[in-house]
C-alpha cells in the first residue's frame, strides 16, 4: 500500500520534533529515512503507525493499514524457542499451528531453519536480529516499520542481516519504512531515501536510489555513488545548523 | 555460548560429589554433638545422639505422635496455602497498581515489625488454640509472599510488553507468555520463603497455644517434664517435616518453572 505524510508536525511540550515532514512511500517499496540520532525518527515511525497523533498535517492512505515492527533490539521472549517467538506475534490472528506453518518458510528464507528449536540465549546476536525480522515479516501487514533494526551488530553481520531483510522483503513485498542514521544501509536497501535534518526534523532531500537491486553491493561503484550523495546531504545538513 | 561454557567447566573439573560431602558434614556434626554430650555428661542438659535416637524410635510409632504430626502438618499446609494464595493476589495487585501498593504498605510494615511472639499472644485471645499457629504463621509469611509477588508482577520487560501490544497479542497470551514467565521465579522464591517460615511459626505458635494434637505441644510438654531427649526427638520431627516439604517443594517448583519458562 502506498501512503503519504503531508506537512506533518509534532512537538512535545513546546519542543518541536517533526517540522513539516512530507514523504511518500510507494506500494511494495523500501523507503529509508536517514537522519542523525535523536532527530525524531522514532516519532516519525510512531506518527506513521498512528501511535502518536500529529499536531498538524495529514496522514494519507493509512486509515486501514496494518503495521508490523522490527526494533533496534530483537525483543524476543527468552523462554520461547525461535519458532515460537516468531509465532507469538501472530497469536491474535491465528492458532499456534497455523502461525507455525506461516513462520516456517520465513525462518528458512532467513537461514534460521536449523535454529527453530533454539532459545534466544542460544542464538548469536545476528541470528536474534534476523529472527526479529522473521517475526516482523510473518505478521500480515501493509506497512513494515523498522526502527534502526540493522544496528548494534558488526559490519559482516549487518550485511547478512540486510540480505536476510531483502530476501524476506522480496517474498512478502510489504511497503517498508526503515529509519536509520547509517548511510550504507540507506544506499544498500532503499528504493527511495529521505534525508532528515537534526531536530526539529525537516526533509533535506528526498530522492530515488537509481541503482537496480541486482547491481547493488557494498563497495560497488554505483552503490558508492549513492552513498556519496547521501554523505554530502547528511554532512551538509549538519553544517547548516 | 552458555552451554559451551558449562560443558567446558564440566570437562575440566569433575563435579564435586555433593551428596558425599553433605553426608560427611552431617557425620561430623553428629560426632561433635556426641563429644559435647560426653563433655557435659548430663542427659538433662545435652543427651547423646544415640539416646535421642532411641527416644525417637519409641516416640514415633505412638498414636499421640502420629496425630500430632498430622495436625501440625495440616496447620503448616493451611498457613502456607493461605499466605501464598492471599499474598500472591495482594502482591500482584500491588505490583500492577501503585494505589493498591500504597494502601497495602502500612499493613505490611506493621505486620513485618510485629514480633512473632506478640502476634501469637494476641492471637491466643482471639482464636481457639488450634487456629492460633495458623493465624500467626499466615501473618508472618503473607508479607514475604506479597513482596515477592509484587516484584514478580513488575518483572516483565516493558519493551517486551510494548512489542506484544504492537502486534496486538491478546491479553491472555501476554499474561501466559510474557508476564507469568517473568514473574514465576519471584513467585517461587516467595513461596519457598513462606514455606520455611510457616513451619517455624506454626510450631512456635503451638508451643504457646498448646493445642491437643501438635508437635509444638509435644515439645513443650516434654520440656516441662525436663525430658530433654524427648524434647529433641520432637524437635527432630519438626526438622524432618520442614526439610521434607522443602525438598518436595523444590522438585515441584523445578517442574513448574520448566513448564512456564
Amino acid at each position: 500500500m502506498s501512503f503519504e505524510l503531508v506537512a506533518a508536525r509534532k512537538s512535545y511540550g513546546g519542543l518541536a520534533v517533526l517540522d513539516g515532514i512530507d514523504l511518500r512511500a510507494e506500494d511494495g517499496s523500501v523507503l529509508v529515512v536517514l537522519g542523525p540520532s535523536g532527530c525524531g525518527k522514532t516519532t516519525l515511525l510512531n506518527a506513521i503507525a498512528g501511535l502518536c497523533p500529529l499536531d498538524s498535517g495529514e496522514r494519507r492512505g493509512l486509515d486501514q493499514a496494518r503495521f508490523s515492527y522490527a526494533f533496534q533490539e530483537p525483543r524476543l521472549l527468552p523462554w520461547l524457542t525461535a519458532r515460537d517467538n516468531a509465532a507469538f506475534a501472530l497469536s491474535g490472528l491465528m492458532d499456534r499451528r497455523a502461525a507455525l506453518a506461516r513462520v516456517e518458510p520465513l525462518l528458512e528464507a532467513a537461514g534460521l531453519c536449523d535454529a527453530g528449536d533454539r532459545r534466544p540465549a542460544e542464538l548469536s546476536g545476528g541470528m536474534r536480529q534476523r529472527l526479529s525480522l522473521v517475526r516482523a515479516f510473518a505478521y500480515p501487514a501493509d506497512v513494515l516499520l523498522l526502527d534502526e533494526a540493522f544496528q548494534a551488530v558488526d559490519l559482516k553481520t549487518k550485511i547478512e542481516l540486510m540480505d536476510a531483510f531483502l530476501g524476506l522483503w522480496r517474498r512478502e513485498r510489504p511497503t517498508a519504512v526503515c529509519v536509520t542514521h547509517d548511510v550504507e544501509e540507506a544506499a544498500y536497501l532503499a528504493d527511495r531515501a529521505v534525508v532528515l535534518s537534526a531536530r526539529p526534523a525537516r526533509v533535506v532531500d528526498d530522492f530515488a536510489i537509481g541503482v537496480p537491486r541486482a547491481e547493488r553491493s557494498l563497495g560497488s561503484d554505483a552503490t558508492m555513488e549513492a552513498e556519496a550523495r547521501l554523505y554530502r546531504l547528511v554532512l551538509g545538513s549538519r553544517e547548516a545548523l | 555460548m552458555e552451554g559451551r561454557g558449562t560443558a567446558a567447566a564440566a570437562a575440566g573439573r569433575p563435579r564435586p560429589p555433593r551428596l558425599l560431602v553433605a553426608a560427611l558434614s552431617a557425620l561430623l556434626l553428629l560426632a561433635l554433638w556426641k563429644l559435647a554430650a560426653l563433655g557435659v555428661g548430663k542427659e538433662i542438659v545435652l543427651p547423646s545422639p544415640e539416646r535421642v535416637a532411641a527416644e525417637a524410635l519409641s516416640l514415633y510409632p505412638t498414636p499421640r505422635f502420629l496425630e500430632a504430626l498430622l495436625a501440625t502438618f495440616l496447620r503448616g499446609l493451611a498457613a502456607f496455602g493461605l499466605s501464598v494464595g492471599i499474598g500472591a493476589l495482594a502482591g500482584i495487585f500491588s505490583g500492577l497498581s501503585p494505589v493498591f501498593e500504597a494502601a497495602l504498605a502500612p499493613l505490611l510494615t506493621v505486620i513485618r515489625a510485629t514480633p512473632v511472639l506478640a502476634l501469637i499472644l494476641v492471637a491466643l485471645l482471639w482464636f481457639p488454640s488450634g487456629a492460633v499457629p495458623v493465624f500467626a504463621a499466615f501473618l508472618m509469611a503473607f508479607p514475604v509472599m506479597a513482596t515477592s509477588a509484587a516484584e514478580g508482577a513488575r518483572a516483565a520487560d516493558p519493551r517486551l510488553l510494548e512489542m506484544a501490544g504492537l502486534f496486538r497479542v491478546p491479553g491472555r497470551q501476554v499474561l501466559l507468555r510474557v508476564r507469568l514467565p517473568a514473574a514465576a521465579p519471584h513467585l517461587v522464591a516467595g513461596a519457598r520463603s513462606a514455606l520455611g517460615l510457616s513451619w517455624k511459626v506454626v510450631v512456635a505458635g503451638e508451643v504457646l497455644s498448646q493445642p491437643l494434637r501438635a508437635l509444638g505441644s509435644g515439645l513443650q510438654d516434654s520440656r516441662v517434664l525436663l525430658e530433654t531427649p524427648r524434647v529433641l526427638a520432637w524437635a527432630a520431627a519438626t526438622i524432618f517435616l520442614c526439610g521434607l516439604t522443602e525438598w518436595l517443594f523444590g522438585l515441584a517448583a523445578k517442574k513448574a518453572l520448566r513448564h512456564v519458562l
